[in-house]
């Protein structure tokens, strides 16, 4: 027998599939069909329909929000007092009402319903979630509510994705991964950045990285990220300033930036975590006020001369960047914004917050950036680095998504040079927001809200059992199939164990019990070696490295497995059983 | 498997994924196309408003009212971010209300989507030289100068080369000042005018030759022109043709009377005409009664510097002064006319010794003025004949 073939068909790996090798020559019409349209293949075909339908909605999306701006705010950049007073708390008004008798399913940023789609509901999301959250975050968002388009966009792509996935009548397993398909889409549409998109859903919303969703996913943000091009361009959502880092002594400056940020960012999560619930738990009449009180004292701040807080603000981080603020109003920016979206935010008024977390990190970035220049004005780092540098900051400490903060600097900012300052900012922040509050906001709102989602952090940093943590040591109970019976029947009246395992030549596995082992001798066969009565039955190995799940699936079937090194397979670091298992998962529970 | 039961897998799979997929591109496509409707109604909205607004700013460009303009111009670009146009409308904006940093990261972007736009590459130079950064400034005000330009190409570059080269003389660059000042000169236009103020210019880089023949051109054209004419006269001056000086600053002076300074670099010009000895078509008799002049004018700057010397109880130069004050007081006794016939090399040993006086007078008391000034400038001419 040919060794590389019964390597291949022997080893476990992780996703337990095997897939049947057999030419394409030899395959009937139909098969040949099933195998192209096999549902997975089908799936990723359908990832890049997903793609192009969520990227189309964003556009629209987008369209509906200028609109909104321009006919109810004015088309001006100097707007009248009297709009912003009224176009927000009307606009509030009136999305109250739609939310509470129309589209109930739309409060909030729409990332936690697109988890509770993965993990609660079989990846169901209403269509009717995505035309609600379209009207009613395009009506907050244009009228001056301080809140973002992008998770908006990320729930409108999942709903879409889970309406598509219904009529495909795809499976369980892929109607619960069709939501986050969609997310992805909607976000990388909204955010102009695929590689963000991707990693913030594998990051925030799936928790991990599985081969089987992964091209989907970027299939899907990368079609939608096509559309969006085509209709609205490819520009980035801000002007990028020079970046430059001249001395690696100023990463000092940007680890100021960073506990600045986490502290913030623990400002803005305990703002949300404190507010909502007490505004939840107001009597229901006043949620048909809630939006329209927060829209009141939006108009306010604006008229009062901080009208950079209303809406997504990317315009004004463009500003900020480019040294239109003195640092001292940069820092009064952030303060005020972060108090704009808490209003809006807490008032149930659907719309997102990674905008508003975006801008309130380019203002403080800006701002610290700012004050350190003039305290020291060597600083080669110009308003703009800082600024770039602080929305990543924002992003790792109140969103709790590090990697997504990195990239996505990255991403928007086109520049590698500025990773250094990022990497160390953002951990500054990240590891300040993770000690003083444990749990990450996302989780915070979905437990107020009833639900108990997987929290992605938790998962993150959780302890995987290994099959080394379990296996045992074999001793002397290892027989090989060049030995005859009579000798190996005096190795197994040694042996505690009642199964033995037997070294096939050259490679693989067998077991073999003792009762079998006498019966042999019993019918004369002493002489005859263990390899040529060994019945075929080939037993499965595990490698000490092989999470403890894996070996579950096999411990049942076999009663006991072989733990091989990765280098030589007929090498024995162990055995592992049931039983083993069991009581390490007992012990682990325990401990 | 029989053939009937292929066909009817066959069925089933052509019936179900491809003809789903087939929905799908026919939905998608459908929807593309609605979406494209909406975008077309969308842009053109979008346009709209962004001229409007653009128009706006422009008139309150032209107006210098730069902030209403800033606010203007940002407008436009919330509707049409992209737009070349109003980038740089903002720029300049942004200049006029001396937000240059702002300006600046509007026309890198600009300059990198144009790098031979000569406006672009004027103001980057612009900023560039207020913020005293002489290798860009020249790099971008060279690529003005070769860039291309709205309107009239060749008058931008000239105007563009113009504003060059009065950067180099602010930073002192005279003989790059000066090879612009010749290329420059190659390609001007018949002007008057122009060709005047590239003479000023020359002048200012000491380039005094090239100064006079670009005045010579002008006053061709404009022969009384005062500014032309004066500045003939100040690049006759300083080339110490002092003939043609003295013509060009009557000149200068009879067609502005008010232009003090012609009447003052004239009257130093008569001056040295007069108390050269060493003027040709010079009679002997004429030539000594100079000689003693200029020796007595010495001789009376060396008294007066003296005399500052003990007012101002300084020392300075007090040993070579008296070593003058020697040597003045032994030619003195032989510098007659008789004198003049015995000694021929005496007018030459004479006004040598005059010349040092001066120089060293000048060094020591100050700036000279009226007839030591002129004897300063007899000293300069013949210097080496």
């Amino acid at each position: 027998m040919d060794s590389q073939p019964e390597r291949q068909t022997e080893v476990l790996e992780e996703n337990g599939q095997v897939e049947p090798i057999a030419s394409l020559s030899e395959r009937s019409p139909g098969a040949l069909l099933r195998s192209i349209f096999r549902e997975e293949r089908f799936f990723l075909i359908l990832s890049v329909f997903i793609g192009v339908f969520s990227g189309l909605a964003v556009v629209c999306f987008r369209f509906a929000i200028d609109w909104c701006r321009i006919y109810l705010l004015g088309s001006g950049s100097t707007l009248s007092p009297n709009r912003l007073v009224l176009a927000p708390t009307l606009a509030g008004l009136v999305i109250a009402v739609l939310v509470i008798h129309v589209f109930p399913g739309v409060r909030g940023s729409g990332v936690n319903q697109t988890k509770a789609a993965l993990y609660i509901y079989n990846g169901y999301i209403p269509l009717r979630t995505a035309i609600g959250k379209f009207i009613t975050a395009a009506l907050a968002i244009g009228s001056g509510h301080s809140l973002g388009p992008e998770d908006p966009s990320l729930q409108i792509g999942a709903s879409l994705a889970s309406a598509l996935g219904r009529r495909m009548r795809l499976s369980r397993d892929r109607m619960r991964l069709i939501a986050p398909v969609g997310a992805a889409a909607g976000l990388a549409a909204a955010f102009n950045a695929p590689i963000s998109a991707v990693l913030f859903v594998i990051e925030e919303v799936i928790g991990r990285w599985t081969a089987g969703i992964l091209g989907s996913v970027v299939l899907s943000a990368v079609s939608s990220v096509v559309v969006m091009r085509w209709f609205l361009g490819s520009e980035s959502l801000f002007r990028i300033p020079a970046v430059h880092l001249e001395r690696p002594s100023e990463l000092i400056a940007y680890s100021v930036l960073g506990v600045v940020g986490g502290l913030a960012s623990i400002a803005f999560s305990s703002g949300i975590a404190t507010l909502r619930p007490r505004f939840k738990a107001l009597p229901r009449w006043t949620q048909y006020f809630q939006p329209a009180a927060a829209g009141l004292l939006i108009g306010l701040i604006a008229v009062l001369g901080a009208p950079q807080v209303m809406g997504a603000g990317y315009e004004y981080i463009d500003e900020a960047m480019h040294g239109q603020f003195t640092w001292q109003m940069l820092a009064i920016l952030a303060g005020l914004k972060i108090v704009a979206t808490l209003l809006s935010f807490v008032s149930g008024t659907p719309g997102g917050m990674f905008a508003p977390t975006l801008f309130v990190g380019a203002m403080l970035g800006a701002a610290v950036g700012g004050a350190e220049h003039v305290l020291l004005p060597h600083l080669s780092g110009s308003p703009g680095t800082y600024a770039l540098v602080g929305m990543g900051v924002l992003f790792a400490g109140f969103l709790r998504a590090p990697m997504t903060s990195v990239f996505m600097v990255l991403e928007v900012s086109g520049n590698y040079s500025i990773i250094v300052p990022v990497i160390v900012a953002n951990t500054f922040a990240y590891v300040i927001s993770r000690g003083l509050q444990p749990t990450a906001i996302f989780d915070v709102l979905t437990r107020q809200d009833g639900l108990d989602l997987p929290s992605m952090e938790e998962q993150r940093e959780e302890g995987i059992l290994r099959v080394e943590d379990a296996m045992r040591p074999m001793g002397d109970s290892v027989l090989d199939a060049e030995d005859t019976i009579d000798r190996v029947l005096h190795v197994s009246e040694k042996s505690s164990s009642d199964v033995l395992l037997v070294r096939l030549s050259p490679v693989g596995w067998s077991s073999i019990t003792s009762q079998e082992l006498r019966r042999m001798a019993a019918e004369g066969k002493g002489g005859f070696t263990l390899g040529s009565l060994l019945p075929v039955r080939h037993v499965p190995y595990l490698h000490p490295d092989h999470s403890l799940d894996t070996a579950l699936r096999y411990v049942d079937r076999w009663p006991l497995v072989p733990v091989v090194s990765r280098a030589d397979f007929r090498k024995l670091e162990g055995v592992i059983s049931q039983h083993d298992v069991l009581k390490r998962y007992r012990d682990f529970g325990e401990g | 498997m029989t053939a009937k039961a292929k066909g009817t897998d066959l069925r089933l799979y052509l019936t179900r994924e491809p003809v789903i997929l087939a929905l799908l591109s026919a939905l998608a496509v459908a929807l593309f196309l609605v979406v494209t409707g909406l975008s077309h109604i969308y842009h053109a909205q979008q346009s709209s408003l962004g001229n409007r607004w653009f128009s706006r700013g422009v008139a309150d460009l032209r107006a210098q009212r730069f902030e209403s303009a800033v606010a203007e111009f940002r407008t436009a670009l919330l509707y049409s971010r992209d737009n070349y146009s109003y980038q740089l409308n903002l720029a300049e904006a942004l200049i006029g209300r001396k937000r240059t940093s702002e300006a600046y990261s509007y026309l890198v972007n600009l300059w990198e989507r144009e790098p031979e736009n000569g406006v672009v590459n004027l103001e980057l130079a612009r900023i560039a030289a207020q913020k005293g950064q002489t290798e860009p400034a020249l790099r971008y005000y060279h690529n003005a100068i070769y860039a291309t330009w709205p309107g009239d190409q060749e008058v931008e570059r000239r105007d563009t080369r113009l504003e060059l080269i009065e950067f180099l003389l602010r930073i002192n660059a005279k003989a790059q000042a000066q090879s612009e000042l010749i290329a420059l000169a190659a390609n001007l236009a018949d002007g008057p005018s122009q060709q005047a103020r590239v003479g000023d210019l020359f002048v200012q880089a000491q380039d005094y030759d090239h100064a006079l023949a670009e005045y010579r051109l002008s006053l061709k054209s404009e022969r009384h022109n005062p500014a032309a004419l004066a500045g003939a006269g100040r690049a006759a001056f300083e080339l110490g043709r002092y003939p043609l000086a003295q013509r060009y600053l009557q000149a200068a002076v009879a067609a502005n009377p008010s232009d003090s300074e012609s009447v003052a670099r004239l009257k130093t010009t008569e001056l040295v005409l007069e108390m050269d000895p060493f003027r040709r078509q010079l009679s002997v008799a004429r030539r000594d009664r100079i000689v003693m002049d200029d020796f007595a004018a010495a001789g009376q700057r060396l008294k007066s510097c003296s005399a500052l010397d003990n007012a101002r109880g300084t020392a300075s130069g007090a040993g070579s002064q008296q070593n003058f004050a020697d040597s003045w007081s032994k030619v003195k006794t032989e510098i007659t006319e008789q004198g003049f016939r015995r000694n021929p090399d005496l007018v030459e040993a004479a006004m040598d010794l005059v010349f040092k006086i001066e120089r060293q007078a000048s060094t020591a008391c100050g700036e000279s003025a009226g007839a030591d000034m002129a004897l300063l400038l007899i000293a300069k001419l013949h210097e080496g004949s």
